[in-house]
């Protein structure tokens, strides 16, 4: 691995900003290991990696939000430290984040300026003449043609992007970290700020730009760098790779793939068909089948849809069209239908939405099966306690009883005793986003085992899940998902990492 | 998401029919029911009897706009009357008795921010707290009775006229225009809108939301002190009661008038009318001879039907 690539046009610029075996841990987690990554004048700079590889953890370390545990910073060949955001902000280094950080009942000039308003006469006031002169101007030169009083939250997503840019501009920024600035344009305001980038990349502002398109990479960037696993894998020129090799590069990551998967010899009848779904929360023409017997798999980059297809089958968002027929019959509304047909769902913030943290374990493995349990409407705490002792039992919980609070629960037994909650209340459906988010690995197979031994008795399970590795060891087959839209469908055969990032990506 | 950040509220010019229209059909409704509503001494009463509220309310708008709230208003306004009050008659100046009115409530105010700012304690209970502080401390220094004999100097506050304008009506003009001029015209004002928009703004501008919060906190608890001023002067003596329940029309205005509980969405000629319209609202109640009691469930009813057409609006 060779820690210096070529600049641009061949001519031996020096870096504007360097970084040298940057390291940043988290408890559990090496976010960012040993890191090397040479930023030169007036490029974009491409940075690609999976999910979790590590690119907003180096991200926010370049601009100060997080510290590096080791490793060193050079400006202009100069050793410098970013300990905050104001370090990064003196050494003209701005993010452009996917979360504005603008005020949205202010104009668009109070925006850009806010802290280094132009003093009025008065002490305290603001020389409203100027602040809007000077956005106009500054407007002008990155060519966003719009009048500096608009509030800002009347703006779209796109020109609140650019208001963005020119609060980075205005703070003479030389350096733009930008995170996937085109996931919420459309064509047309891409193409804009395509051309902006073109502008400041002219003025010898250098762009580091987050991207999962792999027609982005290349249309736009001088250099790439991949991340996988928190490492540089290499920083290579687009005209010296291909999209093939690029997605070679991202996957391979190394885990224990230990995982155990009893795969049954011929699937078991429908359970779960949606036909044509479309849902104004994004997603479009959606067809997914799922028999019993059967882990499918729903992967894809994050925003790409899959909670939301979980969501609109569970009957927790509004559907625009299509249908979603369950066991034989037609599903449509709202969650508690769709959880009285057996449906469970079980989301990524188990600890927000699917358990009361500070009460037991025994209350929560029955409190979705009362209706079940006691069809009187009469609690009784003994069969309560069987029921939830019998659970406990099943699925290995390790608590040292049922009035044991949850909350106390490791992250793996916690996830178990979600998933008892829902086989009690008779679930036959099981939809995972996330599944083994925040779970050691002994956790991991654990619950992959459960899961196994849940499909073959009969039930069936959507997994949601990040994880290429873990949906290729553990699913029958997957569908993955780009832009709100099913991008392709993987069998067991043709169910490899390469294959899902090949699909998730702009790149077919 | 994208679709939410399109339909947003366009200007804030959008905002001005829904208080309008409810000051405009209570206007109607009493003119019509009520006799001498309409009346110019009647409406001049209905503007000097808002002239406390608009003092508590304008100050109030910055503070929820903030995404906060302060419950401890009213009990502040109570105490620093009885301040003027008392210390007005000990010293025979109205100057003194303000000073020591504005202290107490700048020094309530600024509790309540470093409760909520630096404590981090929810502004609903951090000002329930020291509202009970406040009430409290109004039954030491008062003795449980009402304050008298204080000095003409403070009690010609609320009856003089300037060119034939009540005193009071002039001191809420002047009010209006200085919080106007604070919220549009100042740096401090666009930090207002972005304490309650976007802290991490602030915070990336290299300013301390802290600091800006404790100050729009202190601020309100000045406001109850100058208001505490009229308080003593309009009731020509100090009483341990006179500011009760204050704080509650003076959300009830802010919320009429328009401001949102979130994303620092304030507007200040919204709670102006929004005051004016809970003004009216008792004014009018009280013509047709309703017991104070139906006028507090008036105005209760009057922010249901104000926050009811808040959501509606951000619905659409």
């Amino acid at each position: 691995m060779n820690a210096h690539v070529s600049p641009p046009g061949e001519t031996a610029a020096a870096p504007l900003l360097e970084l040298r075996g940057i390291s940043k841990a988290f408890p559990g987690v090496k976010a960012l290991d040993d890191v090397s990554f040479a930023l030169y004048p007036g490029e974009v700079h491409m940075l690609l990696g999976e999910n979790g590889a590590g690119k907003s953890s180096l991200m926010k370390v370049l601009c100060g939000a997080y510290q590096a545990d080791a490793g060193e910073f050079f400006y202009n060949g100069e050793k410098v430290t970013i300990a905050s955001t104001a370090d990064a902000q003196k050494l003209g280094i701005a993010v452009i984040f996917q979360e504005f950080s603008l005020v949205p009942y202010l104009d668009i000039a109070q925006n850009i300026f806010l802290g280094r308003e132009p003093k009025g006469r008065i002490p305290g006031t603001i020389d409203r003449r100027r602040i809007l002169a000077d956005a106009k101007r500054l407007l002008d030169t990155i060519g966003f043609e719009i009048d500096p009083s608009i509030i800002v939250n009347t703006l779209g997503v796109a020109q609140q992007q650019m208001v963005e840019i020119a609060k980075a501009i205005s703070q003479n920024a030389r350096i733009l970290v930008m995170d996937e600035p085109t996931a919420a344009l459309s064509d047309r305001e891409t193409e804009l700020l395509f051309a902006l980038i073109a502008r400041l990349k002219a003025d010898g502002v250098s762009i580091v730009y987050i991207s999962h398109r792999m027609a982005e990479v290349f249309a736009l960037g001088d250099r790439i760098t991949v991340l996988r696993d928190g490492r540089r894998i290499d920083g290579v020129k687009p005209a010296d790779v291909t999209p093939d090799q690029l997605v070679r590069m991202m996957v391979g990551r190394t885990v224990d793939m230990t995982y155990p998967r009893h795969f049954a010899d011929k699937p078991g009848e429908v359970l779960l068909e949606v036909r044509n779904l479309t849902a104004p929360s994004g997603i479009s023409d959606i067809n997914i089948e799922v028999r019993r017997g059967e882990i499918v798999g729903l992967c894809g980059l994050v925003g790409s849809g899959r909670t939301e297809v979980a969501r609109a089958i569970f009957g927790a968002d509004p559907v625009a069209s299509g249908e979603i027929v369950f066991d034989g019959k037609p599903i449509s509304g709202e969650p508690d239908i769709a959880a009285r047909r057996g449906i469970a769902l079980i989301p990524e913030s188990r600890k927000s939405e699917g358990l009361a943290l500070l009460r037991s374990v025994g209350d929560n493995l029955v409190v979705s099966a009362l209706r079940k349990l006691f069809p009187s409407g009469l609690f009784d705490p003994r069969g309560s306690q069987r029921t939830a002792d019998g659970l406990i039992r099943q699925l290995r919980i390790a608590t040292p009883s049922a009035r044991q609070t949850v909350g106390l629960l490791s992250g793996g037994n916690q996830q178990k005793v979600v998933i008892g909650k829902w086989l009690a209340a008779g679930a036959k459906l099981f939809i995972f986003d996330e599944p083994t988010r925040g779970i050691d690995v002994g956790a991991k197979s654990e619950i992959f085992a459960l899961i196994d031994r849940l499909v073959a008795e009969g039930a069936a399970a959507l997994m949601i899940s990040s994880e290429q590795v873990e949906i290729c060891h553990v699913c029958d087959r997957a569908y993955v998902m780009r832009e709100g839209r099913v991008a392709g469908h993987l069998t067991r055969n043709e169910l490899t990492e390469e294959n899902i990032v090949r699909l998730g990506m702009h790149h077919a | 998401m994208r679709e939410a950040a399109i339909v947003s509220q366009a200007n804030p010019l959008q905002r001005i029919p829904g208080v309008a229209i409810v000051l405009g059909a209570l206007i109607v409704l009493f003119g019509a029911i009520a006799p001498g509503f309409l009346s110019p001494a009647n409406l001049s009463n209905v503007l000097v009897q808002s002239t406390i509220l608009t003092m508590l309310a304008l100050p109030m708008t910055l503070i929820i706009m903030t995404e906060g709230l302060d419950l401890s208003m009213g009990a502040v306004l109570t105490l620093t009357s009885l301040c003027v009050a008392i210390v007005s008659l000990a010293t025979k100046s109205m100057l003194l008795g303000l000073g020591a009115g504005v202290l107490v409530g700048a020094a309530f105010g600024t509790v309540n921010g470093w409760l909520v700012a630096i404590l981090g304690i929810p502004p609903f209970v951090a000002t329930l707290g020291t509202l009970g502080m406040a009430q409290g401390l109004s039954l030491i220094v008062s003795d449980g009775q009402s304050v008298v004999g204080i000095p003409h100097s403070v009690r010609d506050i609320y009856s003089a006229t300037l060119a034939g304008v009540p005193v009071p009506i002039v001191i809420a003009l002047v009010t209006y225009a200085f919080f106007h001029a604070l919220l549009y015209h100042t740096r401090f004002g666009s930090y207002v809108f972005a304490l309650g928009g976007n802290r991490e703004a602030l915070r990336y501008a290299g300013l301390s939301p802290n600091k800006l919060l404790i100050a729009v906190y202190a601020l309100g608890g000045t406001m109850a002190g100058i208001a505490g001023l009229l308080m003593t002067a309009r009731m020509n003596s100090g009483h341990p009661t006179a500011g009760l329940g204050l704080e509650f029309d003076a959300i009830a205005a802010v919320a009429v008038g328009g401001t949102s509980f979130e994303r620092g969405n304030g507007w200040l000629l919204g709670t102006l009318l929004g005051v004016i319209s809970v003004g009216v609202l008792r004014n009018g109640l009280n013509l047709i001879s309703l017991p104070s009691s139906v006028q507090v469930a008036s105005v209760g009813v009057l922010v249901i039907v104000a926050l009811f057409l808040d959501g509606l609006r951000s619905r659409a």
